[in-house]
């Protein structure tokens, strides 16, 4: 594996905005959920992967496992497996569904990202922390379907948002105009 | 809120402990959350909390600061425990207690006690590995443990880079975050009203223009480093070069021997349920 001067940039910087939201008030909305507020830390791995391609949403889905994995509030997050591994495939979901569908309607791409980004963040961590008895089975399902559906949401809406902003801005999607 | 921006606190200071090569530390560190993931009983655990007891009497880290980081956890750890005990039922588990639709297994109890002395135990290796080593030490030791699997492909000097930017930023970008939110502020953006959606879309203001300013930097970071050649880790040298001194290969000898043992104690105590 090769990484170009571009994807270590970027996945640092990007990084560098979920510790960020991770460790300041912003990376949390308060929702009426079990535990109060809906994460928005994964957003910048799906924005990675969207946006860079599957390497760099995993390099980011590193960093915020990382961060939730030193700074852990929830008791099962001290656990690496269950906070770092999952997160690792956020990025990489997130690009696969946005590729698979951008053909089609790129909205449709972004908010199939969103959707699957977080989806895998919530289900992989629920099912490591079953698989590590943190959970019951019972309770898992209870919990990411709580917790789960607004931040998906939430994660979806702010994923197209924003990547629709960006591209635009950037000039993503115009040759002509493109600087990357 | 660019004061309280720290991963994990480090605490300087010139003990044993401190004065490890990064390397050991880290290597030691993950040798130990291995042990603490495989471990399954509570002798185990014991004979682990009184090491990592004399881990932090080593450091000679404040008892205030080591459980400090705890205080949010426990309300969390505490329901976690409740639910064990009440929903945790694998078949053929005995009933130690009942009552109306209440039942409660040893197994649910032994569970949820060993998950909860687990996560405080692993809680601490952790804080102590950060409480003694500073960022740069961790950055740098993880790349050096790395770089023979580059042989293999993986890229360890790029990686290291990779996280050397994010804490790099993290600091420019909390202070940008708080420009944009006075500044969004000053327009008359209501944060922190209505319901979730509304305050999703309040957000919204201050993300763009973070990612887009994140991404300009991106642009000319990356401008920078290819008008100057950066070419990656062939043929780099290091300002300060680690090295393994008599202190690390004792801190082996004393991890081999605690990792003997808790094997030992894994295997021969065995599950208590």
């Amino acid at each position: 594996m090769k990484l170009t001067i571009r994807k270590i940039v970027v996945s640092g910087i990007l990084g560098a905005i979920a510790i960020l939201l991770g460790v300041t008030p912003l990376g949390l909305i308060a929702v009426p959920t079990p535990l109060g507020h809906a994460t928005i830390l994964h957003i910048p791995a799906i924005l990675g992967g969207l946006l860079e391609g599957p390497v760099v949403g995993l390099l980011i889905g590193f960093i915020f496992g990382l961060i939730s994995f030193i700074r852990a509030t929830l008791p099962m997050f001290s656990d690496p497996l269950v906070a770092i591994l999952p997160r690792l495939f956020i990025g990489i979901t997130a690009y696969l569904a946005y590729a698979a569908t951008r053909k089609i309607n790129p909205y449709l791409g972004y908010t199939l990202a969103g959707i699957v980004g977080t989806a895998t963040n919530t289900v992989f961590v629920l099912g490591m922390a079953v698989i590590r008895d943190y959970l019951t089975v019972e309770l898992a399902v209870t919990f990411g379907l709580a917790q789960g559906i607004p931040e998906m949401i939430v994660a979806t809406v702010l994923t197209v948002l924003l990547v629709s902003s960006i591209k635009r801005i950037r000039g993503f999607e115009d040759p002509a105009g493109s600087n990357r | 809120m660019t004061r309280n921006l720290t991963l994990g606190i480090y605490l300087p200071g010139k003990t044993a402990l401190h004065c490890l090569d990064p390397r050991t530390k880290i290597a030691g560190a993950s040798g130990l959350i291995l042990l603490l993931i495989l471990t399954n009983n509570y002798a185990a655990y014991a004979s682990f909390a009184a090491f990592t007891i004399a881990l932090i009497l080593a450091a000679k880290i404040p008892l205030r600061f080591a459980l400090k980081g705890l205080r949010p956890m426990l309300p969390f750890l505490a329901i976690m425990w409740v639910f064990q005990l009440l929903f945790q039922k694998p078949p053929g588990a005995a009933v130690i207690f009942s009552w109306g639709i209440i039942n409660i297994t040893d197994a649910g109890l032994h569970i949820g006690t060993l998950m909860s002395i687990r996560v405080l135990l692993l809680f601490l290796v952790t804080t102590i590995l950060t409480l003694t080593t500073s960022t740069v030490e961790l950055t740098d030791g993880a790349e050096a443990l790395l770089r023979p699997l580059q042989k293999i492909g993986l890229p360890a000097q790029e990686l290291a880079l990779t996280m050397v930017i994010t804490l790099r930023f993290v600091p420019t970008l909390a202070e940008e975050a708080e420009k944009i939110i006075k500044a969004q502020t000053a327009r008359g953006v209501d944060f922190g009203r209505g319901n979730f959606i509304r305050r999703t879309f309040q957000l919204f203001p201050v993300l763009l223009p973070l990612f887009i300013n994140a991404f300009k930097r991106a642009d000319e970071l990356i401008t920078a480093m290819e008008s100057r050649c950066y070419t990656g880790g062939a043929g780099r040298t290091k300002m300060k070069v680690l090295r393994m001194g008599r202190s690390d290969y004792l801190a082996w000898v004393v991890f081999a021997v605690f990792a003997a043992i808790q094997v030992v104690l894994m295997i021969k105590v065995g599950r208590p349920y």
